[in-house]
């Protein structure tokens, strides 16, 4: 027997309430006896006892035995017999690296897992699913019980964040398309309720973890040669710790700090004066509950100079930016965009032009044509007026919006999903979006020429969108999952994993969709090896203390639930009726009585 | 004026009765009643020799005849009685109240005391309490009103200590006859063993008439926790009233009486119980002379 709502049981706890009514003593009736004689003994016995003689009419058992039907009614019980046909899912995500004694989680949930499928029948079929990147099953076709341990065998948790999922609608829609009588998810997260066909098997327990939450190396600006690793280390922990945070290239360590994290905080430590390197590693040095997180990678920083293809039908205005130190301009008007080659720019600057599609590279597009489907654009207007900004945002960083007067501007209205920046009273003036690790930017007012020192605030404006694009030339560490650009892939392009797993890019292809694993993924294309880091980069998997629960609704019972489980729990009800009904019949009179004394209390005799 | 129960017909199947005494007393007057003397009732006692000077109205001339000796028919003296008739009036015996158990006590005793008076006999009324106090004898049936006046006109209050205040009343009897004590018997069996034992020592005929009412023999106490004080003693104490409870107070109160029947029985006194809401009558008429107190 199981209950599908087994917190309900601890109802059961408050039964012995019901005890207090009778055991609380009212103030007793004073009355007067002839002699108290033959009283006396039991009289004198009853006085004695705090509580005095606990006297239980059998109307509390009835009561009783009716609180305790409803409860566990409430609780749901179901008698189960042996599933045939399961599905097994399990939770891959990068905390299921945990370690619990010695053994991963993932571990655990393989043994759980084995010990599921040996509660099925040698005849029975196993589906076997995994969590992450999606929900996806391991296998096309169901697996035999000793198949689906072989599988299981191989199954390995990626370094990825827990998708977003309402595990409670997949799981539910899972059991109803395929008709499994019964659907585990294994997993570190608690299960709050539960349904009929959904069974979460926890596993692992709540525990301390240290992570680093952010590795950049970076160059503070176009201008500057230096490298810095901005290291950030966060406390999952109730304690304070003191930890050693290592740089490291390969096997050469470059430098080492102390860092002192407080309980719950991050701390951050910047480590400057280092050799160039292709790539760089974080560590901390700390037994925690998750090593995976007390690591991560970067890449050196791109190179000191930002190519720029403009388009514009006004090259003349753009022409001034070639007074930007790290900037290599080439100029097309709109009509030649097309016919140009554009694989080796960082920045494509649309000038009162639009392309027919989002660029391959981060794109910066100024009052785009009425034409573009990028964004629409308002009524234009003079005396613009700043009156909204994002900051701290590389894009505003030192400029004084007050003086920031555009002679014009249109305010835009974004199709898409993405970040205002700058707001002006008409509306929206810059607009940011960022994707596949590119960036785009919208400005509903033309920022150049680049006049420099006479117009001081727009200057500052154009340096930090420079910067902005700048930045995200280099491929900065990402999170596991993101696809790696491969920029079309020609042939003889291999991606090389961080597990030295060598992968023929698939010509053509623009990006590699399985950096499923923390590390540096290399693309080595006709003798040159680009880099890119990718970091398990979310904290709820590095937060092992108190994992979100995953919510379980009594969802509609699918076909095949009968098969598996009877619920008795409406005969408990009706019990528990007949029983309430048995207690109305009964209590009137005893009711009736209790009202009938004390509307006329026994006189005192004299 | 004569209570309720006392109706002319009640009087007069009152005045068929007669005490009966298991022992002989002397009286002051002849009477009814068996004495230890010889005298001149028409009871055979027994044969003595003539002495000159017997009255020869005695001789018996068959055994002269049969023996020729001189022999005198002696007879018993039969006298009057004195009847003390005890009622107590302690506290208790108000419960529930002075009309519901005090004054039947007094009916029972009151008719008790007409049967007396009607014979010609003695009757005294003691109420037993801790001024105790006692009439004076009263012996026609014209004193039956002083009888009523005195035992309807008493008040049940205070404490009893029934042997020390039998002691009191016996101090001041003279002389040996009946004694009828009426009371609810509620205290423990030392205290009325101790007090029955008492009027034995005084050569009494006793008769023990127990009086309860209908709440003390089957209480109807609300359930629940109850706190109860004794009439008597206003001692107080908590009790859980429950079925249970009653049943094993009903036992209780069942073994209290028969302990104290058994006591009577082997001390040759008459025992009978009288419950407030039976009949006056029947109890009279059927109870009493069933246990052997009326001729």
């Amino acid at each position: 027997m199981e209950f599908l709502h087994p917190a309900a049981l601890f109802g059961l706890l408050a039964l012995p309430l019901l005890l207090l009514p009778y055991l609380i003593r009212r103030k007793p009736r004073r009355l007067v006896f002839s002699s108290l004689l033959l009283f006396m003994d039991a009289g004198e016995q009853a006085s004695r006892r705090p509580w005095g003689r606990i006297q239980v009419p059998w109307i509390f058992f009835l009561q009783l035995l009716l609180l305790t039907l409803l409860i566990l009614a409430l609780s749901e019980p179901v008698f189960s017999v042996r599933p045939t046909h399961i599905a097994i899912v399990l939770d891959n995500s990068a905390s299921m690296q945990a370690l619990e004694g010695g053994k991963t989680r993932f571990a655990l949930a393989k043994e759980k897992a084995n010990g599921l499928i040996g509660a099925v029948g040698v005849a029975g079929k196993v589906d076997l699913y995994v969590t992450t990147p999606r929900l996806e099953k391991v296998r096309a076709k169901s697996l035999t019980p000793a198949e689906a341990n072989g599988a299981i065998a191989s199954t390995e948790p990626f370094d990825l964040a827990d998708p977003p999922a309402d595990y409670d609608n997949l799981l539910n829609l899972l059991a109803r398309e395929h008709k499994y009588e019964r659907v585990y998810l294994i997993t570190d997260h608690p299960a709050r309720g539960q349904t009929a066909a959904i069974r979460v098997v926890q596993v692992g327990q709540a525990q301390a973890n240290f992570a680093i939450t952010q590795f950049d190396i970076q160059r503070s600006s176009l201008s500057n040669a230096r490298s810095e690793a901005v290291i950030e280390v966060t406390s999952f922990s109730e304690r304070d710790e003191k930890i050693k945070v290592r740089l490291k290239s390969g096997t050469n360590e470059l430098a080492s700090r102390d860092l002192v994290v407080s309980a719950g905080k991050s701390a951050s430590v910047n480590i400057g004066g280092f050799a160039d390197q292709p790539f760089y590693e974080a560590e901390i040095d700390i037994r925690d509950g998750l090593p995976l997180d007390n690591r991560r990678y970067a890449i050196a920083p791109a190179s000191r100079s930002l190519r720029v293809l403009a388009i514009s039908p006004r090259p003349r205005e753009l022409e001034s930016l070639k007074a930007i130190a790290g900037i290599q301009i080439e100029i097309v008007s709109p009509n030649d965009y097309e016919k140009s080659p554009r694989t080796d720019f960082g920045l494509e600057i649309f000038h009162f032009a639009a392309p027919a599609g989002l660029p391959q590279n981060s794109a910066l597009f100024i009052l785009p044509p009425e034409s573009s489907s990028l964004v629409d654009l308002g009524a234009p207007f003079n005396d613009v007026n700043i009156t909204n900004w994002r900051d701290p945002h590389t894009l505003t960083r030192y400029v004084n919006f007050n003086l920031f007067r555009p002679s014009y501007a249109r305010p835009l209205k974004p199709q898409s999903v993405g970040e205002i920046v700058v707001e002006s009273s008409k509306g929206p003036l810059a607009f940011s979006v960022e994707r596949q690790g590119l960036r785009y930017l919208t400005l509903g007012f033309d920022p150049f020429p680049y006049l420099g020192r006479d117009n001081l605030p727009m200057s500052i404006f154009t340096l930090n969108l420079l910067d902005w694009f700048f930045e995200s030339q280099g491929e900065k560490g990402r999170a596991t999952g993101t696809p790696i650009p491969l920029g079309k892939a020609r042939e003889g392009d291999r991606i090389v994993t961080p597990a030295d797993k060598n992968i023929a890019a698939a010509p053509g292809a623009n990006y590699f969709g399985g950096a499923f694993y923390q590390g540096i993924y290399q693309l080595r294309r006709n003798g040159e090896i680009e880099r890119f880091a990718r970091n398990l980069q979310d904290s709820n998997e590095s937060d092992l203390r108190a994992p979100a629960p995953i919510e379980l609704r009594s969802g509609a019972a699918t076909s095949s639930e009968t098969s598996v489980l009877f619920s008795f729990w409406p005969y408990l009800l009706i019990a528990s009726l007949l029983l309430l009904m048995l207690e109305w019949f009964l209590n009137p009179r005893l009711a009736s009585l209790k009202f009938w004394r004390l509307a006329k209390p026994v006189p005192q005799r004299p | 004026m004569l209570p309720e129960p006392f109706t002319p017909k009640f009087l007069t199947q009152l005045e068929t009765l007669r005490l009966r005494t298991r022992k002989e007393f002397l009286g002051s007057h002849p009477g009814s009643y068996s004495s230890p003397r010889r005298g001149t009732s028409l009871e055979f006692a027994d044969y003595r020799r003539y002495a000159p000077g017997d009255d020869l109205r005695y001789l018996d001339w068959g055994i002269y005849a049969r023996s020729d000796r001189l022999y005198v028919k002696i007879f018993r003296e039969e006298v009057d009685l004195f009847a003390y008739v005890f009622i107590d009036a302690s506290a208790s015996m108000a419960f529930p109240s002075r009309e519901q158990k005090f004054l039947p006590a007094t009916h029972v005793a009151l008719a008790l005391s007409y049967v007396i008076l009607a014979n010609h006999d003695h009757v005294k009324l003691h109420l037993l309490r801790e001024q105790g106090s006692a009439s004076p004898f009263y012996r026609g049936r014209r004193r039956m009103a002083d009888c009523v006046d005195f035992a309807t006109g008493a008040n049940a209050d205070g404490a009893l200590d029934l042997a020390a205040t039998l002691s009191g009343h016996l101090q001041r009897l003279r002389r040996p006859g009946k004694a009828i004590l009426i009371s609810d018997f509620l205290m423990p069996a030392a205290a009325y063993q101790q007090g029955l034992n008492l009027l034995r020592a005084f050569n009494l005929d006793i008769a023990a008439i127990q009086v309860l009412t209908r709440q003390e023999v089957d209480p109807d106490f609300p359930a629940g926790s109850l706190a109860l004080i004794d009439s008597e003693s206003q001692k107080e104490i908590r009790y859980q009233w429950n079925s249970n409870a009653r049943r094993d107070y009903q036992a209780r109160l069942a073994h209290h009486n028969l302990e104290l029947k058994s006591f009577c029985h082997q001390s040759g006194i008459h025992y009978s119980l009288y419950v407030n809401d039976r009949d006056l009558s029947d109890f009279i008429f059927a109870t009493l002379p069933a246990i052997g107190l009326f001729k």
